[in-house]
């Protein structure tokens, strides 16, 4: 910045003189002054447009009127914006727009939030002097979650300005041109697009609207607007939740918020269903005579206290696991660790973060240093390159896939391993290796990077291993199958990048080989000086590690292993903690089946469907002595438990959840419902069993986190509100040095001509929880096989077939789509659908470094057969 | 200021753009070169890129697609942004109705345009150029493409023009018939693909034009007007025409006059000299009407009114424009409501859409002059068009929205008691 960029611009608007300490346009100087001039095509997330013409001002010196949306302020400007001229400007303009609107506002969802409506109601015109037929353009509902009124389109075209310039999704447009202009999808009739929604919330009027609260509501009914955090991904976007009769009417974003900046993707917007659903459990059940049977909450927690306490006292605490909840709060999954270790006296406590977040962060972590991956999602879109590898992140985490797209607008170049469905839209350098080479891709890409950038010296254990790769560009030809020039350009464009990023999905670690492929991204992020990001599938799955819920790990992200540690918690919870690391996720289910182990305390987690292998789970499971589950709808882990304990979700209670970016921000009561947070079932369990876990509200319990964990050191409620609670916080991470890095090459596999069964990642589904949210159904109603056009035509398929999956632990028939971006090998199957999921199908072996299940080698066979009328979905 | 006595000074003024033309084989490098075409290319090569714009400065050479903003300016603002490369656009995008007056030099002297974009191209340091143009001129677009790849052939074009290595490749790009893609902005979006609209200014083409790089957008004529300038500099030629507008000047007129035509004069020209000394009169020896005398934007002239020097400066004095210098002459047989109605129903056919002024108010204009026109018109009709035509004039977002309410006013300001006959007689005379 020079010097003359830092004067001070004066501005005077209407006799006030406004200093700005650069310049901005006539519009923003005016807001910042509290000064109102009216807009319709101006939104502050989009690019500027100029096109209502509402904003015109007079501006001394120049004689046409200018629009104070797109004119620079330059010193000395002296500008009016309330004249007599100009208020015949605004009624003009005003009245231009309404000969053509329809003046349906009492039938109009929009009425009493529309800007249309609001501006005629200050500036007028009264009446019209229109004598001719307004433009017609029927009503369309051919969209599941978006109803659309053309007629009352005012194309101020914010709505194709977000679809294109920041969703990136460049799904509608202006068609035709004049007084014929009409916004459509490129698709003609129906969407296709990501359903994200953002269209609906920058439309000023009546046209483009949720259908989710179609005539349900009229907008000054919803008195409580909740600003909490959604429950579906990593991403941790702030949502605002409308509330009628304790109901959600709608979720929005919120401009301004710190991580989605008024965005949303589909699931954050239309997946609220859920809460209401009527599959909702409410009452504790107990199983008689192996049926689930309702029972009262002091039944439901005196039996389990005292079956719990049988089996300690019988078999110890080690005969004990314990399953936390990436979808519960950091108070819930505190609570619940505490509980494992002082009550039930194990470190016998995992979660589905072991299915590849947590291995793939202590890796990286430990070779970086404690926060490597704690990176700012909003800086992606400054990196000028970024490195996409294992993972669609603009499905799994669609926020900051808007964040990378953002790069790729701004110049940034775009390299992915593989081909990234969300990006291609956005000029991605792809490379694309065979099958199980992806190894040989990633040491080629060391091996470029070493003789570019050389070695520094300092992180020896990892120069140690890069020194050992040498890998050709021809090796990485004839074994890859990626042609040597391309192979050059993209090691080119990579090590020319000064602000490199890297984002890596799960499909790395759940891959043959997974250690030793995190070893060669981490020397290829060394190498580069590039900041890392790890997708991350659950809403906080960051949090239950930071606050201990693993089998090695205290809260504060402490090892286990260290004395010093274990001391620190047993002061602070005056009991001991038991010196012996706890069983992981999986170990937990071979425990289960060699009948060591008796009790399962499972919280939010439906492992039985989220593991793969679902059917040995279940053999392993009902192995167990007594299952407690705590869940909100009757999962098939429910169906497995002893005792089942209804909880509230995530819009009825309050507490914290912890982003990929270790940001930690505030869940807040939306929803009054009957029954207790799953913290507060466990401690009453807990107290039932003679230990103490007393707390008055979530609140109490994050006191005592920032009391005792070093990492939340002083952390409160207040300063989260703030939305500065960024790690590292105030507390300290850790710090130590690797002596060596563990890995493992994996087996390789000779794929030819053989299928395999991959998991697909979609954009409107995670978990199952979004299956119980009907919009979301209705944009992805059932679980499809996808093959490519190639797989298909060998077995004459078409889209929508019917076909049968089988692979050596069962089969499935499914309905098959056809998608011509993928290769010749992978079956992809989602795992959301009850009894369709892609684990029910799958086996895994576990990397012995990351503990993660390897999944990439499963064989399937697909014969085509024949769907019955019966099973055809309405 | 005129300067009295040039017209017969200049009667029969040495052709500059339409040079040559009578011969058939015209646009053929040969021909051209015979004529003493692609003689000032070269002189302009042996100088400096500054002095040509200097040149170009001291002819005051004003642009001549209907603004008349000075082109030396223009250049200067170019050449002096660093960003790099820069673009020259030749603005061939003809559509205002009435308006013929490149289309002789597109057809048959494209090699005059080609040597002026050369020789501009070296000026302001371009290295590429490209030629918008109209899609309604299929012709043109072979004979230019034609006439590009003689250019290359022959040294003149290319990556090392006359062997001097001065690099510069010109493209021809056919518009789709959108009136608005005559408005340089939104020919740059066009020619990047988009939908032509006109782009938010400032930034200006100059700085951020086609690729968001320098751009200089030069009309047909404009760029035709250089090799002449060099070949006898600016000086002298500032002594053609007037001396606020010099240089000749193409004026095509149409409509009833004997002899309708693209006509080279000197800038300055007197509008009631053109129509009845140049053109022959009025045809059949009626009464004349009406005259809109650049273009069917620019303000309509009562007959009283047209004693009038055609350039950009004086015309406005004049109530009127010179716009493109496209003359439409109408005689008393014509009912002057349905040229209005006809005129807004082009405007509301090529309205972009993108400002709310013109999107609805020409459409609504167009509506009211319909109805007075098939004679449904009601009382009150005369001045709500005018007040429509208030609420657009001076707030759309580019010119177009403005025509069009100018339109209205000035048929009305002219020939008021017309439009008012129609509404009381509910019917028109004239049919």
């Amino acid at each position: 910045m020079t010097i003359q960029d830092k004067t001070m611009i004066t501005i005077n608007i209407n006799g006030n003189e406004i200093k700005l300490e650069k310049p901005v346009t006539v519009l923003e100087a005016a807001r910042s002054a509290g000064i109102k001039i009216p807009t319709l095509c101006y939104h502050e997330q989009l690019e500027k447009y100029g096109g209502c013409r509402l904003c015109l001002v007079e501006v001394e010196k120049i004689p046409r009127l200018q629009t104070a949306c797109t004119l620079m302020v330059t010193d000395g400007m002296v500008v009016r914006t309330e004249t007599p001229q100009i208020a015949d400007v605004r009624r003009g303009i005003l009245e231009f727009l309404l000969i053509n609107h329809p003046l349906d506002c009492p039938y109009c969802d929009k009425a009493g939030e529309c800007e249309l409506q609001d501006l005629v109601e200050k500036y007028g015109p009264a009446k019209g002097r229109y004598k001719e037929k307004k433009r017609k353009a029927p009503e369309s509902l051919e969209d599941p979650v978006i109803v659309r009124n053309m007629e009352r389109c005012i194309m101020c075209t914010r709505c194709v300005r977000m679809c294109e310039g920041v969703q990136g999704a460049s799904a509608i447009a202006v068609i035709d041109r004049g007084g014929h202009s009409h916004v459509e999808p490129f698709s003609g009739g129906k969407y296709d697009c990501e359903y994200c929604g953002n269209c609906v919330s920058v439309c000023p009027v009546g046209a483009i609207m949720s259908r989710l609260h179609r005539h349900s509501y009229r907008p000054w009914q919803v008195k409580e607007k909740t600003e909490t955090i959604c429950p579906y991904c990593g991403v941790g976007c702030t949502v605002v939740a409308q509330v009628r009769d304790d109901s959600i009417k709608r979720v929005i974003p919120k401009i301004g918020s710190p991580v989605n900046n008024g965005m949303l993707c589909s699931r954050g917007r239309f997946g609220y269903e859920f809460v209401g659903s009527s599959e909702r459990l409410t009452s504790p059940m107990i199983k008689k005579n192996g049926v689930l049977e309702q029972a009262t909450w002091e039944e439901a927690i005196s039996l389990t206290a005292k079956r719990l306490g049988e089996i300690k006292n019988k078999y110890g605490g080690s005969s004990i696991a314990g399953i936390a909840s990436p979808r519960c709060t950091n108070e819930d999954n505190y609570v619940f660790q505490k509980f494992m270790r002082i009550a039930l006296g194990t470190n016998n406590i995992d979660s589905a973060a072991r299915t590849g977040y947590a291995g793939t962060q202590t890796f990286i972590e430990n070779i970086f240093g404690q926060g490597a991956t704690a990176n700012i999602i909003a800086g992606l879109s400054n990196s000028d390159s970024v490195l996409v590898i294992g993972g669609d992140p603009t499905t799994i985490n669609p926020i900051l896939g808007l964040q990378i797209r953002a790069c790729s607008r701004k110049g940034g170049n775009i390299l992915a391993i593989g081909h990234i469905k969300g990006l291609e839209k956005f000029n991605p350098l792809t490379v694309s290796p065979r099958f199980y080479t992806e190894t040989v891709l990633l040491e080629g890409l060391v091996s470029a990077l070493k003789n570019k950038k050389g070695l520094s010296g300092s992180i020896p254990v990892l120069e140690a291993k890069i020194k050992d790769i040498n890998t050709s560009a021809k090796e990485v030809e004839n074994r890859c199958g990626i042609a040597e020039k391309d192979f050059i350009r993209f090691t080119d464009t990579l090590s020319e990048s000064l602000t490199p990023a890297i984002v890596l999905g799960k499909d790395i670690v759940q891959s043959s080989g997974g250690s030793y492929k995190l070893m060669l991204i981490s020397a290829i992020n060394y190498l580069m000086n590039a900041r890392i990001y790890l997708l991350c599938e659950r809403a906080n799955e960051q949090g239950l590690l930071d606050m201990g819920c693993a089998p090695d790990l205290l809260p504060g992200y402490r090892p286990l292993a260290f004395a010093e540690f274990r001391k620190r918690y047993e002061n602070a919870w005056k009991s001991p903690i038991s010196e012996k690391p706890g069983l992981s996720i999986f170990e937990m289910v071979d425990s289960a089946k060699s009948n060591a182990l008796k009790a399962m305390y499972i919280m939010g987690e439906n492992p039985v469907f989220n593991l793969p292998n679902s059917k040995a789970v279940t053999a392993a499971l009902k192995n167990v002595d007594f299952i407690v589950v705590q869940d909100i709808f009757l999962t098939e882990t429910g169906k497995l438990a002893d005792v089942v304990f209804p909880a509230l979700s995530w819009a009825e209670k309050d507490g914290t959840f912890t982003n990929m970016e270790r940001r930690i921000q505030r869940l807040r009561k939306a929803v009054n419902r009957e029954g207790m947070e799953d913290w507060r079932i466990i401690s009453e369990v807990s107290k039932n069993m003679g230990v103490k876990l007393n707390y008055s509200g979530a609140e109490e319990i994050f006191q005592e986190i920032s009391r005792i964990s070093p990492l939340h050191r002083d952390l409160t409620y207040e300063e989260i509100e703030k939305g500065d609670a960024i790690y590292p916080y105030k507390g300290e991470p850790l710090r130590g040095v690797m002596e060596d890095i563990q890995m493992h090459k994996g087996s390789s596999v000779n794929p030819d001509g053989k299928l395999y069964l991959r998991l697909e990642r979609p954009l409107f589904h995670s978990g199952t929880l979004s299956t119980k949210a009907p919009a979301l159904v209705k944009i992805y109603p059932e679980a499809v096989a996808s093959i490519s056009p190639s797989i298909g035509e060998a077995l004459s398929l078409k889209s929508g077939d019917m076909v049968k999956v089988s692979t050596r632990t069962g089969s499935l028939e499914l309905p098959v789509n056809i998608d011509n971006k993928l290769d010749n090998l992978s079956v992809m199957l989602t795992n959301n659908f009850e009894n369709k999921g892609a684990f029910s199908l799958m086996e895994y072996t576990i990397d012995p470094v990351t503990k993660a299940p390897v999944i990439d080698a499963n064989e399937v066979k697909l014969e085509k057969s024949v769907r019955l009328d019966s099973e055809v979905r309405a | 200021m005129t300067r009295k006595g040039l017209l017969n000074e200049f009667k029969d003024m040495e052709k500059v753009l339409l040079k040559n033309i009578e011969n058939p084989n015209s646009a053929d490098i040969n021909e051209y070169k015979k004529a003493g075409g692609y003689s000032s290319l070269p002189k302009a090569l042996e100088r400096q890129p500054k002095e040509i714009i200097e040149e170009v400065k001291k002819a005051g050479l004003r642009g001549r697609g209907g603004a008349g903003f000075p082109v030396a300016m223009k250049w200067t603002f170019a050449s002096a942004d660093p960003k790099f490369p820069k673009y020259l656009l030749c603005n061939a995008d003809e559509g205002e109705p009435g308006t013929f007056k490149d289309r002789p030099i597109l057809e048959k002297n494209p090699h005059l345009l080609i040597e002026g974009m050369a020789i501009s191209g070296y000026a302001l340091g371009a290295e590429y150029g490209y030629i918008y143009l109209r899609g309604e001129y299929p012709e043109a677009k072979n004979i230019l493409n034609r006439a590009i790849k003689q250019a290359n052939d022959n040294g003149f074009l290319g990556d090392n023009i006359l062997g001097k290595g001065i690099k510069f490749h010109l493209a021809v790009h056919q518009g789709a018939g959108a009136y608005i893609c005559g408005e340089e902005t939104a020919l740059i979006e066009s020619l990047e693909g988009d939908k032509g609209q006109p782009r938010i200014k400032p930034p200006f083409p100059v700085n951020v034009g086609v690729f968001a790089k320098p751009t200089v957008v030069n009309n047909v004529e404009t760029l035709s007007n250089i090799p002449y300038i060099i070949e006898i500099g600016g000086d002298a030629y500032s002594k053609i025409g007037t001396t606020d507008c010099p240089g000749p000047k193409l004026y095509c007129v149409s409509g009833h006059v004997e002899k309708p035509g693209v006509y080279e004069l000197p800038m300055g020209t007197i509008l009631r000299d053109i129509i009845y000394t140049h053109c022959g009169g009025i045809k059949g020896g009626k009464k004349l009407k009406a005259v809109i005398p650049g273009g069917a934007t620019t303000p309509v002239l009562p007959p009283d009114k047209i004693d009038c020097p055609m350039d950009f400066v004086n015309m406005p004095k004049h109530g009127s424009m010179l716009g493109s210098g496209a003359v439409i002459v109408m005689d008393e047989s014509v009912c002057l409501v349905k040229v209005c109605y006809r005129i807004l129903k082009f405007l509301e056919h090529e309205s972009c859409g993108k400002c709310t002024p013109c999107r609805e108010g020409t459409g609504w204009l167009r509506n009211i002059l319909g109805r007075v026109e098939s004679g449904e018109g009601i009382e009150g009709d005369i001045d709500l068009m005018l007040s429509v035509s208030g609420n657009m004039m001076g707030k759309t977002f580019c010119p177009l929205g403005d025509g069009a309410a100018s339109v209205v006013q000035n048929f009305i300001k002219h020939f008021r008691p017309e439009f008012e006959e129609h509404i009381k007689n509910a019917k028109c005379r004239f049919k």
